[in-house]
């Protein structure tokens, strides 16, 4: 440690000018020492293979979420029966309570699954009983919850090195919403000595004040050459002087860091900031998971946005070059290849929160990019360039707030959107003609000028689509076989409003860091985001005050079929049936598909069935990939806001499922992991 | 009857923001049914039969004006179809009374 401190200050003394200007100077590389990083990286190493294992987050390394399994079939689908459900035990208490998304995918290896809890206890699991192996509980505190208790996943490692039966030759590592790196031996679940502090790295390490919440890994780390490479969510909204987004790297097996990239002092931090330093604040962060290609040593982060979301004009300009955008780092070095930006001087919290996929396209090695703007790119892997057609919006409105900051153009996918027409008044809804009319009466009231009006405060502005997306953290599937990809999509507004600083001062909105309690609301609804001029209001989904109905029309999502080879749509349908959404929150059981907004993705078999729960109807479902149709759907006890997989064990392909529910997605909270089979022959 | 309050109540509260959404430029479906729903309201307390008559052509008027805005999407006609029809069913079982009293 001492020692890495010591080059990046002779980084620094030598490095001219003021700290802005490090961008565009390049400090000499400390002669004859050898880097963590240059220590550490090796060649590629062996990939598992996706099939009877699901050995990643995304099912392979390309997170293709497809799976060669053809067992079960659409026309056997029908009978899948139970096989068992385990339990966490992992339920919120005290002020947990109404903040719990677990979001949770296991790893299926070997006999085991491998998983964590809302509020990261590792667990392993027998992949045929269900019966309990080992679990370990690092103790995260209640304190530590952001936004919501989240933990999509773990990953897993096998140390090159070891031999067999020594400790920790399998790791499962993830990272908690108290910002740590935990690793433990796969087998017994006994914490990794040689990792970090007793198999602990603290990821608070040089960001500054800790402060409980702000700071949180939601997001199994990306594997890439014996490197564990991890970004975190900052939670939104709350100041610009935030918790710095810098993504870093650590030795899979010592947790040593290899290396950090903070965007707006990539050289200088590179090893960690000089002494009594910090990583630049309020960069924009990468909340959501990576993909990495081993072969190339590149690892792909999708980037959110700055710290305080809704509005841009203190932002630097490292800042406004990489905010959502994809970023390629090198593994092996920590300096970044390149970057694809999906939206310019974003103010509409546009974050990337889907994981990327990477597939051969037309002959190219090219990685899939899902927006929550509802744009899919395709990119060239090795240099960013874009292999699908790629328009640019112009004479975009300016708005009044800040319209020298507010981008004249916008890449929009010419290749394929997810996105909707903008919304007319006749979008409006309800259950009746008078909150129909107080919604047109709203739609009226507020800026609109399609997407990407900018945001307002003398009246509210309409988003759409909304921060939900398009695609979020459940990303999209691609059948590799039959050269489909499948995305299931939000189609939601948000109705906002910037809050001048004054007003919020007297509405009390503080940051995170100078109150002791927060409740769970959804995202940007009174949000403080100090620093700047304007707090921002969000009603997410654009709920009706009164009934809590939303103010459009259904569908709110549903789930498309796109050709692979061009782009187009082979079937499009709405997500989700009506039978738990009425009006005051009161269920209208009605079994009619109304597509309503789901998280959590889908998986794809190589028999031709797409496994999918996400909607907030707590279904589960298998749909025909050639027809679109439904071919089978269970109830889960809970939200099924999380990506499904499928495994093999004993000669058996089960599919499986988290029932955990969503505080945002307003279903029940739960605890169960569910798997189904086929009976036996 | 109850029904003429309710039906008079729901009307003016239509009408009103009918006019108020005829302002900011909107349609103008809400103020003018507003204004027959209120009108139906006073000719039930008024236990005419015109109310009916009135009533009938109101919703005849919604179904067309439904089917013109948003053609046959169902789950759109959830807020422009169904209240309407309920009431129109509740006045329909005011008419023995009516009769009665006219």
């Amino acid at each position: 440690m001492f020692r890495r401190n010591l080059i990046a200050v002779t980084i620094l003394t030598t490095a001219a000018g003021p700290l802005a200007a490090q961008q565009d100077t390049q400090p000499p590389e400390p002669a004859g020492e050898e880097t963590a990083a240059q220590a550490t990286t090796s060649g590629p190493q062996p990939q598992m293979q996706v099939g009877a294992d699901w050995p990643y987050y995304g099912g392979d390394a390309n997170a293709t979420r497809f799976s060669p399994l053809d067992k079960i079939t659409p026309e056997n689908v029908a009978n899948l029966e139970p096989a068992f459900t385990y339990e966490t035990g992992d339920m919120p208490e005290g002020q947990a309570e109404g903040m719990y998304s677990p979001e949770t995918t296991p790893l299926k290896i070997g006999n085991d699954l491998l998983m964590c809890s809302a509020m990261n206890v590792l667990i392993s699991i027998d992949a045929t009983s269900g019966e309990e192996n080992w679990r370990f509980d690092p103790g995260v505190p209640n304190e530590a919850i952001p936004y919501g208790a989240t933990c999509r996943g773990v990953t897993y490692y096998i140390d090159p090195e070891a031999g067999e039966g020594d400790a920790c030759a399998t790791r499962v590592i993830q990272g908690t919403l108290d910002a740590k790196l935990v690793a433990v031996d796969a087998a017994t679940g006994t914490p990794c000595e040689d990792f970090g502090e007793n198999g602990t790295v603290d990821l608070w390490k040089d960001l500054g004040e800790r402060v409980p919440g702000w700071y949180a890994v939601t997001a199994p780390p990306t594997l890439v050459r014996g490197i564990l490479v991890t970004g975190a969510q900052v939670l939104d909204g709350q100041a610009e002087d935030a918790p710095s987004g810098v993504i870093r790297g650590y030795d899979a097996i010592s947790g040593e860091l290899a290396w950090a990239w903070d965007l707006a002092a990539p050289d200088q931090n590179r090893n960690g900031p000089p002494e009594g330093e910090v990583y630049t604040r309020g960069t924009p962060n990468m909340w959501t998971t990576g993909v990495a290609d081993e072969e190339l040593g590149y690892v792909y982060m999708p980037m959110g946005n700055s710290a305080v979301d809704y509005y841009g004009s203190n932002r630097t300009q490292a800042e406004n070059e990489y905010a959502t955008s994809l970023v390629a780092l090198d593994a092996t070095t920590g300096e970044e290849v390149w970057h694809f930006q999906t939206i310019r001087n974003d103010v509409w919290d546009y974050d990337l929160g889907s994981q990327s996929t990477l597939i051969e396209w037309q002959g190219t090695p090219a990685i899939l990019l899902p927006t929550k703007q509802g744009d899919i790119y395709i990119l060239d892997r090795a240099t960013g360039e874009p292999l699908t057609p790629v328009d640019e919006l112009t004479d975009l409105p300016k708005g009044e707030i800040e319209p020298d900051y507010i981008a004249d153009s916008q890449p929009v996918s010419a290749w394929h959107t997810l996105r909707k027409d903008p919304l007319e008044e006749k979008d409006m809804w309800g259950f009746s003609p008078i909150d129909q009319l107080w919604c047109r009466i709203q739609y009226r009231r507020a800026n609109y000028d399609g997407y990407l009006t900018p945001p307002s405060a003398d009246r509210p502005w309409i988003q759409y689509p909304g921060y939900n997306g398009g695609s979020d953290w459940g990303s999209v599937a691609v059948d590799t076989e039959r050269g489909i990809i499948v995305a299931n999509y939000n189609d939601i507004p948000n109705y906002n409003q910037l809050i001048p600083r004054e007003q919020a001062d007297e509405m009390g909105l503080l940051p995170i860091n100078e109150v002791d309690q927060r409740a769970g609301a959804p995202e940007g609804a009174g949000d403080p985001q100090l620093g700047s001029p304007y707090a921002i209001n969000v009603n997410a989904g654009w709920r009706n005050d009164v009934t809590g109905m939303p103010c459009t029309r259904p569908p709110y999502g549903g789930i498309r079929a796109i050709d692979l080879e061009t782009g187009e749509t082979l079937w499009d349908r709405p997500l989700g049936t009506a039978r738990r959404n009425g009006p005051f929150g009161i269920p209208s059981m009605l079994p009619l598909d109304i597509g309503t907004p789901n998280n959590g993705g889908a998986v794809v078999t190589a028999s031709g069935l797409v496994f999918i729960a996400a909607a907030t109807d707590n279904l589960f479902s298998a749909i025909d990939i050639e027809t679109g149709e439904t071919l089978w759907s269970v109830k889960l006890p809970a939200g099924g806001q999380a990506n499904p997989i499928t495994y093999e064990a004993n000669g058996r392909q089960y599919v499986m499922v988290t029932a955990m529910g969503h505080h945002f997605m307003e279903t029940p909270v739960g605890d169960e992991v569910m798997a189904w089979t086929l009976p036996e022959d | 009857m109850v029904l003429g309050s309710i039906c008079l109540a729901l009307g003016a509260t239509l009408a009103a923001g009918g006019l108020w959404l005829i302002l900011l430029g909107g349609s103008w479906y809400y103020g003018i049914a507003g204004v027959a729903l209120a009108l139906t309201g006073v000719l039930l307390l008024q236990q005419r039969t015109l109310a009916v008559w009135l009533y009938l052509a109101t919703w005849t008027g919604t179904i067309a004006w439904a089917f013109w805005e948003v053609g046959a999407d169902w789950w759109a006609h959830v807020p422009r179809l169904v209240a309407p029809t309920l009431i129109l069913l509740l006045i329909l079982s005011c008419i023995p009374a009516l009769r009665r009293n006219s």
